[in-house]
């Protein structure tokens, strides 16, 4: 649960990276108006966030999933979006399957006793992490 | 459409993420009923965030600086902006537009003389005196 309301905050510094790289070379950016994307930057996602799951429990899904978001951005008129993320997700998806293979293959290796102790204990790792 | 193709611009597929996940799993999680959140959906949203950022960023940019040939993004552009566009509505409340005081005095004047509702008027009264 949120604590405070700064734990809502995206960090600044990011943000200034993304917006830096938005625009022309040369060009400033105020304060004020980075601290204004960073706020709409925030409520961009709960309203896209709260407006999926709207979504999915219209089509009694319990949780969201990646289909709910992208028809939710259409629906909200950000069709722009749409087909990058669909990009970004196939990239995402072929990693993750990437990384299951090469754990399987790691579990084959251990089995025979080949296995790198280093690479296996590093896909554990990633893997505890996916979980938290 | 001019919009799509700044979104596209330069965009180069991948799965990393600048924006932290585990913030973006809170802001997420502020949001009432949110079930779940599976890691593709996080990824998503995090993207998806990024590309609001840029895309928010470079309207409000190409909008009124690259015309005006001034190179500095101010926060008057962006509610500009946001007063708009129909999808960036949901941020009126967040991006308003600035006013002056005796602007805000003038509307708070023709409120009076206009209105009936005394509840309304008390609450804009109230509001004036933090300016």
């Amino acid at each position: 649960m949120v604590e405070r309301i700064e734990d809502l905050n995206l960090p600044n510094a990011v943000i200034a990276r993304l917006i830096k790289e938005a625009l022309p070379d040369g060009s400033n950016v105020s304060k004020e108006a980075r601290a204004a994307i960073a706020k709409a930057a925030s409520v961009f996602a709960i309203f896209i966030t709260s407006s999926s799951t709207a979504l999915a429990h219209k089509q009694n899904h319990r949780t969201i999933t990646a289909k709910d978001i992208l028809q939710t951005l259409n629906e909200l008129d950000f069709e722009s979006f749409v087909p990058s993320l669909t990009q970004d997700l196939e990239v995402y998806r072929k990693m993750v399957k990437d990384k299951k293979e090469s754990k399987a293959n790691n579990k084959k290796d251990a089995s025979t006793g080949d296995a790198t102790a280093s690479s296996s204990s590093a896909v554990v790792a990633v893997d505890s992490e996916e979980a938290a | 459409m001019v919009d799509a193709d700044n979104t596209q611009l330069n965009h180069k597929p991948s799965a990393d993420t600048f924006l932290p996940l585990s913030r973006v799993r809170t802001i997420m999680k502020s949001s009432m009923d949110t079930g779940l959140i599976t890691n593709e959906v996080l990824f998503l949203m995090t993207k998806c965030t990024e590309l609001f950022v840029q895309h928010l960023a470079r309207e409000a940019y190409m909008a009124s600086c690259a015309k005006q040939s001034n190179d500095t993004l101010k926060y008057e552009h962006l509610s500009q902006l946001v007063n708009k566009r129909k999808n960036l509505e949901f941020l009126l409340q967040i991006v308003p537009e600035k006013i002056r005081v005796h602007e805000f005095q003038e509307m708070l004047r023709l409120n009076r003389s206009n209105a009936s509702d005394d509840e309304d008027e008390s609450c804009t009264e109230s509001e004036s005196d933090d300016e």
